[in-house]
């Protein structure tokens, strides 16, 4: 719920400095730069796991540094944060991915984002067996959303995004832990600077 | 069992009737194109590299050109879920309780998030690709740019995995599906307006409409809909190429093995390299305006070789470099290993002219492999066992064991060329592939290629080529042993070639 109410703060606080600006295009830089924070969901998977993995839910911090390529076009890096905590300690992932994020319509906030990339998920299959920790994992996202202010230097976009974290087949003391999967859904608010 | 009582349960044939308003309903999605303009969707931005002079001749503000298609997203979208539709009927046909959609499996999929899935070889690597070229195509075929497309694509295969099928999401299909179709989508769009004869009428109009739609279905749909199809115009202008040309190889190879260089018997081979625009040269901003494709049937497999690399960005650097960023989709199949791969490379090269009738041309490029498959044994197999009849064949379940390994890595390679008085008459090439396998056996795969062609000139466009080739495969495996399975083999062609003027 905390991870709620901090979406909602931002996407309160930030309109009223860029919506408050012209729509006119800007003579804006190449960069883009989104920051913002959000709702995370996870939930594990694995081939042959008994375990029907519980959905678990913790804050998350989702950044983008990149390249504005036109105006409905940014490239760029994708960073998503997360922490909670489980019976077993403290699980932690992070997804850096290459993206790009896409306005089908220039007119309109509307927007979709995708890339890959790696994603580190530490402590993840503990409760699997001893001896992974930090686990590197390939990641791909997907997800989309609406961009406020989206001609002007400073914007706000409410995004609704899937990272997923391809961990694969996983060495336990306890032997082999088939495809392990881990899927992180996000609802955010971020700030956006081009 | 279960499938003879499927055909003979009434209830089906019930079931099968209430299929037909969503055959209908797919076939009004893909002849949408017929449709007026949805108001929203906004005017045709004008395509890249287009000249003044053709802008001016625009009539529809949707056709960013005369021969090009009226933009329009949200057909586009319908399209992409209309073939999406097709497919699910088709599976629904063929008998696959995959297919048995309904809302519960939506959510469920949703729910569980993205998976890795244990599908054939084939499946997985040539059949979404092809499958992701038919989004991509919804997306070129409404006047969509490249980049556009390529999100129609991602949308397509992500609605596919999610909602077209019982079984949950597949990431590695998702992959696949997204960066093949995209590599795949483009190339046929390309080489089906090169078919297309837009100014031509009668019969000779028709069947080259005809044959550009056996590339690109969904292109030529929209055209026979719109009435394009029978109209003169000019092509698009970002769609003609700067140059095409083609080689077509045949002849005889000859494998050798791991302890024997030789063997007696050889294959009969025909392999065919396309050339599209020139990738060696020129500014670039247009993706694809130059691509290479390479198909070789035979040599041991029916399908041996699969190669398209497709340029996405084109720039002449310092002293007669020429830099470069491709996209490259990869089949290869042989004794040493069996590998498809989605990957984009940096690539940098020159032409040097070596006397007045002779230049040298080479190519290096490295890369990352954002997904690559290659066959694997486990550990402790030699040989992979005969399969067995499986009780879920056809009905699209895949239960397993799947003998090939996932994972991302990286490429790097090389190719030069001689070529004297316009012959190519020496090639040299050379990738290496490295696979760090996640889904499957944890390993490290390092598979390996060199080859050089000797080529004749012998009257007008027939040639006699040789050629010699190295294949080899390291597998390093994260077991405790720390086990390195090795295999190399040598091989020898000799064909008569023929090349486009």
């Amino acid at each position: 719920m905390r991870s709620v109410g901090l979406c909602v703060v931002l996407a309160w606080l930030v309109p009223a400095s860029a919506l408050a600006q012209d729509a006119q295009p800007e003579q804006a830089s190449r960069l883009w730069i989104v920051a913002g924070g959000a709702s995370a969901t996870l939930r594990g998977h694995c081939r042959d796991c008994g375990a029907n993995f519980p959905f678990r839910h913790a804050g998350a911090i989702l950044g983008n540094a990149g390249y504005r390529v036109n105006s409905r076009m940014d490239v760029g890096a994708d960073l998503l944060w997360l922490q909670w905590q489980n019976d077993s300690g403290r699980i932690r992932a992070t997804s850096i991915d290459a993206v790009a994020q896409f306005r089908p319509w220039e007119s309109k906030g509307f927007f979709v984002k995708g890339g890959a990339g790696m994603a580190f998920v530490h402590n993840f299959v503990r409760t699997l067996g001893p001896n992974p920790d930090t686990s590197k994992a390939l990641s791909v996202v997907i997800g989309g959303g609406w961009e406020f202010n989206p001609k002007g230097r400073l914007g706000l976009q409410l995004f609704a995004m899937q990272h997923v974290g391809a961990l694969g087949d996983l060495q336990t003391t306890n032997g082999q832990v088939s495809e392990v999967t881990a899927n992180f859904w996000s609802v955010g608010a971020a700030i956006v600077v081009r | 069992m279960e499938a003879t009582g499927r055909i003979s349960n009434p209830r089906h044939s019930v079931g099968a009737m209430r299929f037909f308003p969503v055959l209908l309903l797919a076939g009004v999605l893909l002849l949408g194109a017929s449709r007026p303009a949805v108001a929203q969707e906004e005017t045709a931005p004008p395509p890249d590299d287009q000249s003044p002079a053709q802008a001016a001749d625009v009539k529809d503000p949707r056709r960013a050109c005369d021969g090009c298609p009226p933009r329009r997203i949200g057909t586009s979208l319908l399209q992409a879920t209309g073939i999406n539709v097709i497919y699910g009927l088709a599976n629904l046909a063929r008998g696959q309780v995959t297919a048995r959609i309904t809302p519960a499996s939506w959510w469920e999929n949703m729910q569980q998030g993205w998976v890795w899935d244990l599908d054939d070889f084939t499946v997985n690597q040539m059949g979404h690709p092809y499958q992701g070229s038919n989004y991509f195509n919804a997306g070129r075929a409404n006047g969509l740019s490249f980049y556009e497309s390529a999100a129609v694509t991602a949308f397509g295969s992500a609605t596919w995995e999610f909602f077209g099928e019982t079984n949950h999401a597949s990431l590695n299909d998702f992959i696949n599906t997204t960066l093949g179709g995209i590599t795949l989508g483009e190339m046929f769009h390309r080489v089906g307006w090169l078919i297309r004869d837009t100014h031509a009428a009668g019969k000779r109009r028709l069947w080259s409409e005809i044959g550009a739609t056996a590339l690109d279905p969904i292109t030529g749909l929209n055209r026979f809909a719109s009435g394009d199809s029978s109209r003169v115009s000019d092509k698009p202008s970002d769609l003609v190429p700067s140059s095409v040309r083609g080689v077509a190889s045949a002849g005889v190879l000859w494998r050798g093995t791991q302890s024997s260089a030789f063997t007696g018997v050889g294959d009969p081979f025909l392999e065919m390299d396309a050339y599209y625009g020139d990738t060696n040269t020129g500014r670039s901003r247009t993706p694809y305006d130059a691509f290479w494709l390479r198909m070789r049937f035979g040599g041991g497999s029916a399908f041996s070789e699969a190669r398209v690399r497709g340029r996405l960005y084109g720039q002449p650097v310092a002293k007669g470099l020429q830099f470069s960023v491709v996209q490259t989709y990869n089949y290869q199949k042989n004794d040493a290993y069996e590998t498809g791969s989605q990957a984009i490379d940096a690539a940098i090269g020159t032409t040097r002219k070596l006397s007045s009738r002779t230049d040298f041309w080479i190519l290096g490029w490295g890369g990352l492999t954002v997904l690559g498959a290659v066959d694997s044994l486990p550990l402790g197999l030699t040989k992979r066992p005969e399969e067995q009849a499986s009780t879920t064949d056809k009905q699209g379940v895949s239960e397993g064991p799947r003998y090939y390994d996932y994972g991302p890595g990286s490429d790097f390679g090389t190719l030069a060329r001689f070529t004297h008085d316009g012959h190519d008459v020496v090639l040299l090439f050379y990738v290496g592939r490295q696979i760090y396998s996640l889904d499957g056996v944890r390993a490290n795969h390092f598979l390996q290629h060199a080859r050089v062609d000797l080529l004749f000139p012998l009257h007008g466009r027939i040639g006699l080529g040789t050629s010699g080739e190295f294949f080899h495969r390291s597998s390093y495996y994260q077991d405790a042993a720390q086990t390195i399975n090795t295999y190399h083999y040598p091989q020898l062609r000799a064909y008569l070639t023929w090349k486009s003027r």
